[in-house]
């Protein structure tokens, strides 16, 4: 099965080029020109990743990951950056945020990260079913 | 070298690595579609070679796209290398209009990441001061950083110059209905340091959320 990835940047252009090498690629892939856009897309639908740049206008990508992370904990998100200094990277980690790319970014390096986060992503959905199904059997004395 | 020398040197690299980094992002993301448009340009000839057809349409939009970002680029490299060039000159004539439009340039990335938005009214007639250029540029970026951040919400500010050239200013009118934001504005020390050294006074309006940084003639 594709990937199902949600692209968030603020450059049009860098949308609709990475999209189409990403969809060549076999990935289904979905676009955000901001974290707001992002947002509201994230709670209509479902995805194996988030790609996600760092500085956008607006919502940043720091405020975005800490909003997404609240809300969807089992959601991964790879951060795209042009410059990661080391204090931003280690506070995105301990946020959430499941790796981190600079930019210009490598293709098949992003394709790896995004089937790894697809397989951690399955992992925690299949912990947290595991969990309900528990709670259940202990509340109805299974 | 005195307290405020520091203060001054301190402020001065602050700018200059402001700047710096601002432009350098936004080469980043220039090159970065450059990079992503090569790559899409090898996968499609990668695609021919196995029998897709390669549409000429699709690789002259590709090649226009890059050219594009190629003059975007060019233009981030200009703008900081005029920046680069205002420290030559421990003082000059300057013509203040021109200068605050070359900053809101320089600065275009960083307002826009604030999400706010700098219009300039332009001046009726040409207003020209002898100044460290370099500094006068860091005194306009502390004003439009100084009159954002004190706006919550949708920032707006129009800035616009003074009509008597015999006493230049610059006007900050920000859109914000917060009470009590002149308090907030050039407390720094490093901003009183910039405000002694370009010989500026401020003048807050408090009655219509506008500041003016007022300028010594001297040519």
């Amino acid at each position: 099965m594709s990937e199902k990835v949600l692209l968030v940047d603020d450059e049009i252009e860098f949308l609709e080029i990475m999209s189409e090498r990403m969809t060549a690629r076999g990935m289904e892939v979905t676009t955000a020109q901001s974290a707001d856009q992002a947002l509201a897309i994230i709670a209509k639908k479902s995805f194996d990743a988030i790609v996600m740049d760092f500085q956008m206008p607006g919502m940043d990508g720091m405020e975005a990951l800490k909003t997404i992370k609240n809300k969807r904990p089992e959601l991964q998100i790879i951060l795209l950056t042009g410059y990661a200094t080391v204090e931003k990277t280690v506070e995105a980690m301990k946020v959430g945020a499941t790796d981190f790319l600079e930019k210009p970014a490598d293709i098949e390096a992003l394709s790896n990260k995004i089937k790894n986060a697809k397989t951690e992503k399955m992992l925690i959905v299949e912990k947290q079913t595991e969990e309900k199904i528990k709670d259940i059997l202990q509340r109805y004395g299974g | 070298m005195t307290k405020n020398d520091n203060l001054l040197a301190e402020a001065g690299v602050k700018f200059f690595g402001q700047m710096s980094a601002s432009a350098t992002h936004e080469i980043k993301n220039t090159l970065s579609i450059i990079n992503e448009s090569s790559g899409l340009l090898h996968d499609l000839s990668m695609m021919a070679q196995k029998g897709h057809p390669l549409s000429l349409e699709r690789i002259k939009d590709i090649s226009q796209r890059m050219t594009r970002q190629v003059k975007k680029t060019d233009l981030v490299l200009q703008k900081l290398n005029r920046f680069s060039h205002s420290v030559d000159l421990a003082k000059e004539i300057v013509d203040i209009e021109k200068t605050v439009t070359f900053v809101l340039d320089l600065v275009s990335r960083l307002v826009e990441m604030q999400g706010a938005i700098v219009k300039v009214k332009p001046a009726l007639s040409p207003m020209l001061v002898s100044t460290n250029l370099f500094y006068l540029e860091n005194m306009i970026w502390r004003a439009i950083e100084n009159a954002c951040f004190v706006q919550e919400g949708e920032k707006k500010v129009m800035i616009s110059f003074g009509t008597d050239p015999k006493a230049p200013s610059i006007w900050f009118l920000m859109d914000t209905t917060k009470d009590d934001i002149m308090d907030d504005l050039f407390g720094s020390e490093k901003d009183h340091a910039l405000l002694a050294y370009l010989d500026v006074s401020i003048k807050k309006n408090k009655e219509n959320n506008s500041f003016g940084l007022l300028l010594p003639k001297r040519i």
